[in-house]
């Protein structure tokens, strides 16, 4: 990876509304839904709350680096995607007639957020959905720094996860949480921090503390802290994968 | 869109294929060569009545020391990860070096077969099958891991998951790892199992047909659905039998699971091919389209086509012999575009006789010889995600 500048930083879980608000450990209660107003009423009425979640970070990111999310590609990363959904759609074969919603089963695609987030956006350009285990964040990285190799500009990674529902809570028990990062190419007043050299490395691994540390993306929100504590130098992102983060 | 994208054509120096046509490459090729379908009455346990396309025959269980990853999704990606293309990518390993081979897959359901037999097991009997891996057989990754450890590869490794658009996109994910420097080969490619969400995913949409489906026919009613699997190895350089020219990717920005009207995305996905290649449309030979048989897609991508190649560029869709692979979709119709230019046919577009007359491009209703040099493929999933994948014959 050539080095990105993370221009935006955003994050989302129950109880705290904002990366500003995790960081600072102030847990409000009635945090519960992320808010996602950037869908439209009709479209967010329909979303799942992977969707919901995935506006909601994508727009507070977008907002923090005055992008616009009509314009700036999109790499979305989840290790299990829409599993509520997917496992909503096995009950309902065992009802009824046996099959699905219509809906239910187009909000059941890995790249449904990032579909949402694109039609309430209008954006026409490019969107991805990948996945790679506990490995995401790197991986999201890995994709996101080929586009701004190839195109340059900026480009906005969301890493979101939800937990499983029973019967197969036991294996994803985490809380639904995501964030974002809008990276640029160039350097730009105001970047948060750079980003370069990431790589895989042997033995390492990401330390994130309480829930959040059995989230597939946990590396992700130990990035967003190293951000914002100060640090220079190697972090973890995913078992085996390390960025050097640098700030300006 | 950047003005450095690169224009580099990178060699594919190998390719397997597997789907209802056959396990190997050659009897899918044969299938193709004779207008032979591979889709029969679907014997999966559905409340409806559909043609299907079945990987055929028993599949080998995954062996130890990953035998908790078995799954039919992991078994069919082994099965057609055979001997010849295994080889190839290990001369590429020992080429450019471990960490220097990445795997990018496509899958739409990855696991999820595995899942519903395990969410029906709970609902009986109150407990999970003792067999039973969420992390190693539903995940995504699972996939990944599979192929990993089969071919030892240590650069990244991640699955794209865009619906039907999935394993298309893994070569644009391909290109792009190469034109930036983060590997030196690619193991791209694609699996789907038929399984109960996806088939009573599309009947509850009303988009299956009961018969084989007849994309781009006049008695078009619907969809059939496939499983299979593709792969090809991409590298930086050397010598195979065709060239990725560029990769198209879009988005609709319109619905979840109905086309742009006027095939706006399915446009901007080609024209973008178009300029990764610096290609004129008149110097492409044939198109496999994505048509799946639906009375609405086909007639969108028809005009999209159109409007970018003109009425005249051969068309064919495939789905008539494997149904639609989904996840695994854009890998196996990049090889059947591989095998128009090396082989120098383009396959009769089954189902499409009698052809519906609004369609109006040039559908091929037989199979149809010639040389070949640039072939593109399409790819349109849910969510507007759209995928065009150009293809040439070797410099």
């Amino acid at each position: 990876m050539r080095s990105a500048w993370i221009l935006g930083v955003a994050l989302w879980a129950p109880g705290f509304r904002d990366a500003a608000a995790w960081l600072s450990g102030a847990q409000e209660r009635s945090v519960v839904a992320p808010p996602a107003e950037v869908l439209p009423p009709m479209l967010r009425r329909r979303a799942s709350f992977l969707a919901r979640l995935t506006g909601e970070v994508a727009a507070q990111a977008a907002r923090e680096a005055r992008a616009d999310l009509a314009a700036v590609p999109v790499v979305f990363g989840s290790a299990h995607g829409e599993v509520a959904t997917a496992v909503e759609m096995m009950r309902s074969f065992r009802e009824g007639e046996g099959l699905p919603s219509p809906t239910r089963f187009h909000n059941s695609v890995h790249n449904a957020a990032a579909a949402y987030l694109s039609i309430a956006a209008g954006s026409h350009g490019f969107s991805t959905a990948i996945a790679a285990g506990k490995e995401t964040p790197a991986a999201a990285l890995v994709e996101a720094g080929a586009l701004l190799a190839e195109r340059g500009g900026e480009v906005l990674v969301v890493l979101a996860d939800e937990p499983a529902p029973e019967p197969f809570t036991a294996a994803a028990d985490h809380p639904p949480a995501g964030l974002a990062l809008l990276l640029s190419a160039e350097p730009r007043a105001g970047a948060r921090a750079r980003l370069s050299g990431l790589r895989r490395t042997a033995g390492v691994s990401p330390e994130v503390p309480g829930a959040l540390g059995r989230h597939p993306c946990s590396g992700a929100f130990a990035l967003v802290a190293a951000v914002a504590g100060g640090v220079r130098g190697a972090v973890p992102i995913a078992p085996g994968w390390i960025v050097e983060v640098d700030q300006p | 869109m950047g003005a450095g994208t690169s224009r580099a054509a990178y060699p594919v120096t190998a390719f397997t294929v597997g789907n209802a046509l056959g396990a190997r490459t050659e009897d899918v090729l044969a299938a193709l060569r004779a207008s032979r379908s591979g889709l029969a009455p679907c014997r999966l346990d559905l409340p409806f009545d559909t043609s299907c396309g079945a990987f055929p025959g028993p599949l080998d269980p995954v062996p130890a020391p990953l035998s908790s990853h078995d799954s039919r999704l992991a078994r069919l990606a082994l099965a057609v990860l055979d001997g010849a293309f295994a080889s190839a990518v290990e001369r590429a390993a020992r080429r450019w070096g471990r960490d220097r081979l990445a795997i990018v897959l496509g899958t739409s359901t990855g696991g999820i077969l595995e899942s519903e037999r395990a969410f029906d097991a709970h609902a009986r009997s109150g407990a999970l099958p003792p067999d039973y891996d969420f992390e190693r057989q539903h995940a995504f990754f699972a996939l990944v891991e599979v192929v990993r450890a089969r071919t030892g590869a240590g650069g990244p490794a991640y699955v794209v998951s865009t619906a039907c658009s999935s394993s298309g996109k893994v070569l644009g994910a391909a290109r792009r790892l190469l034109a930036a420097g983060v590997a030196d080969a690619v193991l791209a490619g694609g699996a789907d199992t038929l399984c109960q969400t996806t088939l009573r995913g599309f009947a509850s949409l009303e988009a299956l047909s009961r018969r084989p489906c007849r994309p781009f026919g006049a008695e078009r009613d619907g969809t059939s659905i496939g499983e299979g699997a593709a792969f090809l190895l991409v590298e930086r350089a050397g010598d195979g039998p065709a060239r990725l020219l560029g990769v198209g990717e879009s988005s609709d920005a319109h619905h979840m699971s109905h086309p742009h009207p006027e095939g706006l995305g399915a446009r901007l996905a080609m024209a973008e091919a178009l300029r990764q290649a610096g290609l004129e449309p008149a110097l492409v030979d044939h198109v496999n389209a994505h048509g799946t048989g639906t009375r609405a897609n086909d007639g969108v991508e028809a005009r999209a086509i159109a409007e970018i190649f003109g009425r005249a560029v051969p068309v064919a869709s495939t789905k008539g012999y494997t149904g639609h692979l989904l996840g695994a979709a854009g890998a196996t119709e990049a090889v059947f575009a591989i095998f128009a230019l090396e082989h120098g046919f383009v396959p009769e577009s089954l189902g499409a006789a009698p052809l519906d007359p609004e369609v109006g491009i040039d559908v091929c209703l037989e199979r149809r010889a010639g040389r070949f040099r640039a072939v593109l493929s399409n790819s349109f999933g849910f969510g507007g995600s759209n995928v065009s994948v150009l293809l040439g014959a070797p410099a």
